[in-house]
């Protein structure tokens, strides 16, 4: 039994006799078991004897039974170990010298370490050996160091390399020998004269001082090393002043002298025109270093391009465009043509070259050309472009055609230079070149005469069945000739036509003819067009509101016929729609005549006896048309048609009134009274009153009303202002106060009553006021009007925006703000307001609608409204000022 | 030291080498390294010897025997990234003078 521990701390066991069993037979059981070769297990044996042989029995060994071996694996590979080293290493010979490592010393007392080479450190055969004979003599040129070569052998290098040393001694012997021997017969200079010079020490001073110089000649073979300048003084300068500016001047004198030579010359022939010598040298093209190079790189680049891809045509245009480009026309010229001999079929290029040729050339260049391609429209074009006068340009054409009588680009520029009997002609001859195209036959119709055109246009619509513009010119044409109920005949059926051929009419495109036609002139077929067209693809509850639609924007477009034409054909559809009657007396007020106007609101009423606005629009137009009678009698129309309305009944007394009639104004009113009329009829009664002075009257219609419309705030107002007016202050106030408690709301009483007040008291009312209405308009203005007195001029501006924006229908407060920045504002501020108040088109206002309404301001604009109001409200503050004094 | 180096020998294959040298069979370093120890550990990385900075006082070598593994471990690694830089001296993760001790 022996026990093994293995590498992997397990330990196994194997039940073998020690006496009987060899190491090899045991490492072959621990092969099987272990896996591990043979050539790689290391024993550790109890005798710890590395040099056993495999043979050797165990107990030999030292195991015994129940002994412990421990298996180890050496990490060191155990390759087969290289011949080499056992050999011995060659003498001095230092392991890991050969690659650079180096020893270290740290102990030094243990000994030294470092590989010393003279150390025979290698060589333990002779054991204590010092390394070199004590006893050797101390030799006089190594010194104690034999040991260098001492135990070196002496060999057949060292054999040669001795022999070598001996023959150069001998040689040196030798030479030195001969150069004795030479000496010996030719002495030197010093040998010579040793014994005189040895002599020379008994010289005395005198005689040294004695011996003449033999002097320097060498100086005067030296050269002279360097010349020195020296500045000039300021002072020779300064004599003679030079100017550089008159030197400049005088070279200019020069040239001018020569130039004049030049052109006067004696015999009379001018060499240089002096005045376009220096033109002509502005006009020099100086190319920069940046461009040069730019042209050399692209020329490369295209040389390359065209000498790869010859047949490539725009590749020569380049080039020959870039030659240009640098200046060299000729190179372009010489390259373009080239071009043209490699791409004859590329119309492009022979465009380009008769484009580079010169004037003279290129005729000639393009008649090349089309030659070459006698099927290009391009090049008979531009060879009828090159020609100066009409007939030559014709003549080219013609030829153009004979190669492409289908081209109408081509049929079109020979029309344009022919006259009218020619262009027939050629038009005749052009349609049967190309059916197809609508422009030729329009054309030849409209050349003809009307028979023939009649004719022409029936061949044309054979040819084109989808074309409406044939159909058009046909109605035009009609038109012209005075046949006008041919024209919706025509338009009829050439919609139904187009229908039965599958055209799809869209009405937006004729709307557009219609508008052409209109603009055109010819009205009937626009309004025929319109009648047929406009209810093509229009749903049954869409029409109303599409059409006002086109028609509004044809009357924005100018199209005012067209207009007229869409609201004519929705009338007769729409017979009783009041707006669209509406809409149409605004087209004929704004763009018809007077007449039309009339005529209109006429049909208008008869259709819808209903629509007081249009009783009331026909009224006023008379009215200021200055035909009171009529206004009145339509008026009265009016009344018989709508009998209760109030409006008629105002509008009636307006215009007696305004007429001077207050008699009847006044009658009317009773009568409106009478009839149950609201609070306005109260009111304008009592404004009757008070304008004929009736004060005792206007007191009591005013009454009276008030008892009826207790809450009519206005009613109450012209109450206060009635009293105020007699100087009954105390009554206005009381009265006052009362309509203040029957309309609390009443932003314009509570301004009224600000008014009113002593001025120490306003602060107060108006805080009440705006306690009562805080957002209303009037209150606030009244506010600012009072910041304004106080000179509060931003918080008067800021109120008065408020108001303004508060109420922008209401013309007194923009009146009020443009007054308030004439006085306090820049121009800036005013322009604004002014802006401002346009945009907001203001309609309302006590004052605003007194001077809109007058009648010579009907038609004013609204800048000019406002500036009235304000000079209008100026007059009322200036009179209310006298009023207090 | 010899369980240590063959533990670890698996470990840290990726970036360095262990070899076992007997110095009885291989002598020829011996005054070289001043090879006269029961155990010295030395490093090399592309057959340049590197030094380490132990705190010993020797920086050529580690001649006594580690017990944990881990620690020598570190010092390979710091011996492998230092010379990897180029340096002929690193220094070790941990101090092993013997200041301290007394």
């Amino acid at each position: 039994m022996v026990f093994i521990s293995s590498p992997n701390s397990t330990t196994i066991f194997f039940n073998l006799n020690p006496n009987t069993t060899t190491l090899y037979s045991l490492k072959q059981i621990l092969q099987l078991q272990t896996r591990i070769p043979i050539s790689l297990q290391h024993l550790l044996t109890p005798s710890n004897n590395s040099t056993y042989d495999d043979s050797a029995l165990l107990s030999h060994l030292g195991i015994t039974p129940y002994s412990t071996l421990a298996l180890h694996v050496p990490l060191l590979a155990s390759k087969p170990r290289l011949d080499f080293l056992n050999s011995k290493p060659p003498p001095n010979y230092v392991a890991g010298l050969g690659r650079g490592a180096t020893g270290f010393t740290t102990r030094s007392d243990i000994g030294p370490a470092r590989a010393a080479p003279d150390l025979p450190d290698r060589d333990d055969d002779e054991g204590d050996d010092k390394g070199y004979d004590e006893n050797q003599k101390f030799d006089e040129f190594e010194g104690n160091d034999v040991g260098l070569f001492a135990n070196s052998e002496y060999d057949e290098d060292d054999k040669e390399a001795d022999a070598v040393w001996e023959a150069i001694d001998r040689r040196e012997a030798r030479l030195k020998q001969e150069i004795e021997k030479y000496r010996a017969s030719n002495p030197k200079i010093t040998e010579q004269f040793a014994d005189l010079k040895r002599k020379l020490y008994s010289l005395s001073a005198d005689e040294w001082d004695s011996i003449p110089e033999i002097g320097d000649y060498s100086l005067r073979n030296k050269k002279k090393r360097f010349e020195s300048f020296v500045p000039v003084p300021d002072t020779l300068l300064e004599t003679p002043v030079t100017d550089l500016t008159a030197v400049g001047e005088g070279r200019g004198t020069v040239l001018s002298l020569k130039l004049d030579r030049l052109s006067d010359s004696v015999s009379g022939l001018t060499v240089v025109d002096p005045k376009g010598y220096l033109t002509d040298l502005k006009s020099m093209k100086i190319t920069s270093d940046a461009e040069i190079s730019d042209i050399k790189k692209a020329r490369l680049l295209l040389k390359s391009v065209i000498q790869t891809n010859p047949k490539h045509p725009p590749g020569w245009i380049a080039a020959a465009r870039l030659e240009e480009v640098a200046g060299k026309i000729a190179a372009a010229r010489q390259l373009i043509q080239r071009g043209c001999e490699e791409c004859p079929k590329n119309e492009d290029v022979w465009l380009e070259a008769c484009r580079l040729a010169n004037p003279e050339e290129a005729k000639a260049v393009i008649a090349q050309g089309v030659k070459m391609i006698p099927n290009s429209v391009k090049l008979w074009l531009q060879a009828a472009k090159l020609e100066h006068d009409d007939v030559n340009k014709s003549r080219v054409l013609r030829k153009g055609l004979e190669n492409i009588p289908d081209s109408v680009r081509l049929w079109k520029a020979v029309v344009e230079l022919a006259n009218e009997e020619d262009a027939r002609l050629l038009l005749h001859r052009a349609v049967e070149c190309c059916p197809l195209h609508v422009e030729l036959w329009l054309a030849l119709a409209r050349l003809e005469t009307y028979i023939n055109a009649k004719k022409v246009l029936n061949r044309a619509r054979e040819k084109l069945p989808k074309e409406p513009a044939i159909w058009i010119t046909a109605a035009k044409l009609e038109e012209a000739n005075g046949n006008t109920n041919m024209v919706g005949k025509l338009i009829e059926r050439g919609v139904r036509a187009l229908q039965r051929e599958g055209f799809v009419i869209d009405r937006e495109s004729w709307m557009k003819e219609a508008e052409a036609a209109e603009r055109a002139g010819s009205v009937v077929t626009c309004q025929a067009i319109i009648k047929n067209t406009i209810g093509i693809g229009v749903e049954e509850e869409d029409r109303k509101r599409t059409w006002v639609a086109d028609a509004e924007e044809c009357k924005k477009r100018g199209s005012i016929e067209t207009a007229r034409a869409i609201y004519a054909h929705a009338l007769t559809v729409f017979l009783t729609k009041k707006s669209i009657w509406l809409k149409a007396a605004q087209l004929e007020k704004s763009h018809g005549t007077r007449e039309s106007l009339d005529a209109l609101l006429r049909k208008a009423v008869t259709y819808c006896p209903q629509a007081e606005v249009l009783w009331l629009m026909g009224a006023k137009e008379k009215w200021l048309a200055g035909d009171v009678p009529a206004a009145r009698a339509i008026l009265q129309e009016a009344y018989a048609a709508i009998p209760n309305s109030e409006e008629i009944w105002l509008a009636a007394f307006k215009l007696e009134f305004e007429n001077h009639e207050p008699e009847r104004a006044r009658m009317l009113l009773a009568k409106a009274r009478d009839m149950g009329g609201t609070e306005r009829v109260w009111m304008k009664s009592a404004i009757v009153e008070r304008e004929l002075g009736n004060n005792t009257e206007e007191r009591r219609l005013l009454n009276e009303g008030l008892k009826q419309f207790p809450s009519f705030f206005k009613l109450w107002l012209m109450m206060v202002r009635a009293e105020s007016r007699h100087g009954n202050k105390r009554e206005a106030d009381i009265l006052m106060a009362k309509a203040l408690q029957e309309c609390p709301n009443s932003g314009i009483l509570w301004a009224a009553s600000i008014e009113m007040v002593s001025r120490p008291q306003r602060k107060t009312k108006s805080t009440d006021a705006l306690k009562k209405c805080d957002h209303d308009p009037h209150v606030i203005a009244a506010v600012a009007k009072l910041f304004w007195h106080d000179r509060k001029v931003d918080k008067a501006r800021n109120w008065l925006n408020r108001a303004v924006t508060l109420a922008p229908d209401i013309g007194d407060f923009w009146a009020l703000y443009y007054k308030f920045e004439l006085q306090h504002g820049t121009e800036d501020t005013q322009k604004d307001v002014l802006k401002r108040c346009i945009a907001a088109e203001p309609k309302h206002g006590e004052k605003w609608q007194a001077i809109s309404k007058a009648v010579e301001n009907s038609h004013q604009p609204t800048e000019a409204i406002l500036k009235k109001v304000v000079v209008a409200l100026g007059k009322e503050e200036s009179a209310a000022e006298n009023n207090r004094h | 030291m010899d369980e240590v180096l063959a533990s670890v020998a698996e470990t840290i294959k990726n970036f360095a080498v262990i070899y076992l040298v007997d110095i009885t069979e291989v002598p020829d370093f011996n005054t070289m390294y001043e090879l006269y120890d029961p155990s010295t550990v030395m490093f090399f990385f592309r057959n340049k010897h590197i030094m380490i900075d132990l705190g010993t006082g020797n920086n050529n070598k580690i001649n006594w025997a580690l017990k944990d593994k881990q620690e020598f471990i570190d010092i390979v690694e710091t011996v492998y990234r230092g010379a990897r830089k180029g340096r002929g001296l690193v220094i070790a993760p941990k101090d092993y003078s013997t200041k301290y001790r007394y």
